[in-house]
């Protein structure tokens, strides 16, 4: 026989017992499509993450915070107990925010291209002359410098060479400001309000000790993680807010920052990471900060890959059991085409073909429903949570993956398969033409 | 003198084991000549089908030796069996073996699947051959949906689709009424007449027998009684071994290139 026509007669073969045959496919749908879906979801959040890495850019951006802070952080979520202290001086571990000393030495790091220290800002609000309506601004973020992307819908990221005072907007704040749409703002001022933390212990209202400066908008950001930390500004508006902030402080407690950022070289990130560790600092690749989210995504696609491999495992003790009957049930024929001149291999392959069809059914209603729900899925999520993130699928099929996926249910099939195949093909033509 | 298609020597066959053994084949010796018709003849239980399946090489003997063409049969690989059964020989068994499911030009042009002829082909041939036997309407029935004549009409329709050399019947005419049994016989015969087709023809109906030309007695696993009633086959074997021989062996050369 042809491969041809073992293929053909093997899938009308199978469905000839239409009950036994569907359920059979059934299970194995079971396990491929949990398998399909969960791995599409998957890849879906790993593309998100990996797309918005690729957006910030940021080979080489590293965000820096004294190793004390991060080490009491952990002990205090972890619980571990009481921890001895023990007199160490001024040594720089121990410093929760970052010294001199100790950005002197960053600096002093071969490859570290750009180094800037965050002092903590506050902002009470911000306005435009288009509105009277002052808004509360919870956070001002620095632009990262360096080859870290702003994805922006209209004009560029706010330039942090630059000793103007810029500021990028996120699309909401250009509305609530007034602005018709992002290209408007482009070129208009905004008005921010800093209290000056001196004048704030002993001024009688908040409005008699804020300061105010004016920061002109060259950039609106386009939706996305980036512009979750809300409107950004460059190093010389960040520096203004602070030094408003700080005016009357003593230089000491001026400089104190608890946060940096630097732009390193992308090849040496690892050795520099150690070299800071090594001053008491800690840092942070963007890489680094979504890997935790990787983690916890991968931990449940094992779960999900888990369930759907004892799916298939049940599945194939189902192929075995059909086989095995539909071997008995066509004892005869098998005689009469081993009397016709069959030979055993090829009666081992069609039932071989069988359980393998078997298999690949089970593959394509599982691929077929999982591409069906996870479009579902997608089209939800843009109607709904991620009607901003217009570019982001949060199930996304890789036809590579999903082929891999049906060929390795279909060797299960098949190893399923051997054994009543071998029953099949060692069947004696006369006694099976007897068998009644 | 006409060419031995097939010989037995000293054949012996014995079902199972020790105590349980039974020996239903004693030391048989029997050549069929080319063109002949062959009934094998003798009582239930005599041997009959056992023989003829080893003559058929459907099963080995527990001793002996069959010869196809001058080849001793023990030698053959399993693949050049098949072969053999599945271009040269035709079956008709004893109880008609069909794929009730599938419809009456499907089990027709089985041994052309098998033995890898396209499509097209295989279906002009399974026409053909329905057509000898008067079942051409019947072609897209399920095997299942005929009556027991026309089911033996289909075997014998897919014993004779490959144009085979020897054709085996089991009984052929065994669970049909007189008219519909006379109905087979004539067209196994027209093929042994015409075709000049070996027949091997299995039955304990003696009208049968007597249309042979040579009648094999057997009782208890011998060979009782070895009669060749009529001679005038050799003419008609002599006759159609030219073209039709010919022809077949040309077929099946057609159907080995197409491996
Ligand atoms: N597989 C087997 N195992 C054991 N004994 C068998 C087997 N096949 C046949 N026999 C025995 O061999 C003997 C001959 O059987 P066979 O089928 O050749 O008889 P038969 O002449 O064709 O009879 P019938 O006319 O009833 O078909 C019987 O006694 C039968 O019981
Ligand atoms: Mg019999």
């Amino acid at each position: 026989m042809k491969l041809t026509d073992i293929i053909i007669t093997a899938n009308h073969n199978l469905f000839r017992s239409k009950t036994r045959t569907i359920l059979t496919i059934i299970a194995i749908f079971i396990g491929s499509f949990t398998i399909i879906l969960s791995n599409a979801i998957n890849s879906g959040v790993n593309d998100f993450i990996d797309k918005q890495i690729e957006s910030a850019g940021g080979d080489g951006y590293l965000e820096i915070m004294p190793t004390a802070v991060t080490e009491n952080a952990v002990m205090a979520l972890s619980g571990n107990g009481a921890v001895e202290y023990k007199e160490t001086g001024n040594a720089p571990s121990e410093q929760p925010y970052i010294t001199n000393e100790q950005i002197e030495k960053v600096r002093a790091i071969d490859g570290v291209e750009s180094f800037d220290v965050l002092h903590t800002t506050t902002v009470d609000y911000i306005t435009s002359n288009k509105i009277d309506k002052k808004y509360k601004l919870f956070n001002l973020n620095l632009v990262p410098r360096g080859n870290v992307n702003l994805d922006v819908t209209a004009g560029r990221k706010p330039d942090s060479e630059s000793t103007n005072l810029e500021i990028a907007l996120t699309e909401d704040l250009t509305k609530t400001l007034g602005f018709e749409n992002a290209e408007a703002a482009i070129g208009e001022t905004v008005t921010l309000a800093i209290p000056n933390t001196i004048d704030c212990y002993t001024a009688a209202t908040h409005s008699e000790c804020q300061r105010q400066v004016t920061a002109t908008v060259v950039g609106v950001q386009a939706p996305g993680v980036m512009a979750s930390g809300g409107p950004r500004a460059n190093l010389a508006l960040f520096e203004k807010v602070h030094e408003l902030a700080s005016d009357g402080m003593s230089q000491e407690t001026k400089s104190q920052a608890y946060q940096a950022t630097a732009q390193v070289d992308p090849a040496r990130v690892d050795e520099i990471k150690a070299k800071l560790k090594d001053i008491g600092l800690t840092a942070m690749t963007i890489d680094d900060q979504v890997g935790m989210i990787r983690t916890f995504f991968d931990a449940i696609l094992v779960v999900f890959n888990i369930f759907g491999g004892i799916a298939l495992l049940a599945a194939a003790i189902g192929i075995i059991n059909t086989l095995f009957m539909s071997v008995q049930e066509r004892t005869r024929e098998i005689g009469l085409e081993k009397a016709l001149g069959m030979s055993s291999g090829k009666i081992f392959l069609s039932f071989s073909t069988e359980a393998i069809l078997l298999g690949f059914w089970g593959s394509v209603l599982g691929i077929a429903l999982s591409m069906l729900i996870g479009f579902g899925l997608n089209a939800l999520a843009h109607a709904t949570f991620l009607a901003d993130l217009p570019t982001f699928n949060i199930v996304v099929f890789n036809p590579i993956n999903m082929l891999i996926i049906a060929l390795i249910i279909m060797l299960i099939a098949f190893i399923a398969g051997t054994a009543p195949a071998i029953r099949a093909a060692k069947k004696d033509p006369i006694n099976s033409l007897r068998y009644e | 003198m006409p060419n031995t298609v097939i010989e037995a020597k000293n054949l012996t066959k014995t079902y199972g084991k020790k105590s349980a053994a039974f020996t239903a084949l004693k030391n048989i010796n029997l050549k069929i000549y080319e063109g002949e018709s062959v009934a094998i003849v003798g009582k239930s239980g005599s041997g009959k089908s056992t023989l003829m399946h080893l003559l058929a090489l459907l099963d080995r003997p527990t001793k002996g030796e069959i010869y196809v063409d001058g080849k001793n049969a023990s030698n053959l690989k399993n693949n050049d069996l098949n072969k053999l059964r599945n271009e040269r020989f035709g079956f008709v068994f004893q109880q008609f073996f069909m794929n009730a499911n599938n419809t009456v030009l499907e089990n027709v042009l089985l041994p052309l699947k098998i033995a890898k002829i396209s499509r097209k082909e295989r279906k002009k041939q399974a026409e053909a051959a329905l057509k000898i036997v008067d079942l051409e309407s019947k072609m897209k029935n399920k095997a299942v949906d005929l009556s027991g004549g026309q089911k033996q009409r289909v075997c014998i329709a897919r014993a004779v689709v490959n144009n085979p050399q020897i054709i085996f019947a089991d009984e052929p005419t065994g669970n049909l009424d007189s008219a519909t049994g006379d109905k087979i016989t004539d067209l196994l015969f027209e093929l042994n007449k015409k075709q000049g087709v070996t027949l091997i023809v299995v039955t304990h109906d003696e009208d049968l027998a007597k249309l042979c030309n040579r009648i094999v007695r057997i009782s208890d696993g011998k060979i009782i009684s070895d009669q060749t009633v009529r001679k005038d086959y050799q003419k008609q074997a002599s006759r159609k071994r030219e073209t039709e021989a010919a022809r077949v062996r040309n077929a099946n050369e057609k159907k080995g290139g197409k491996k």
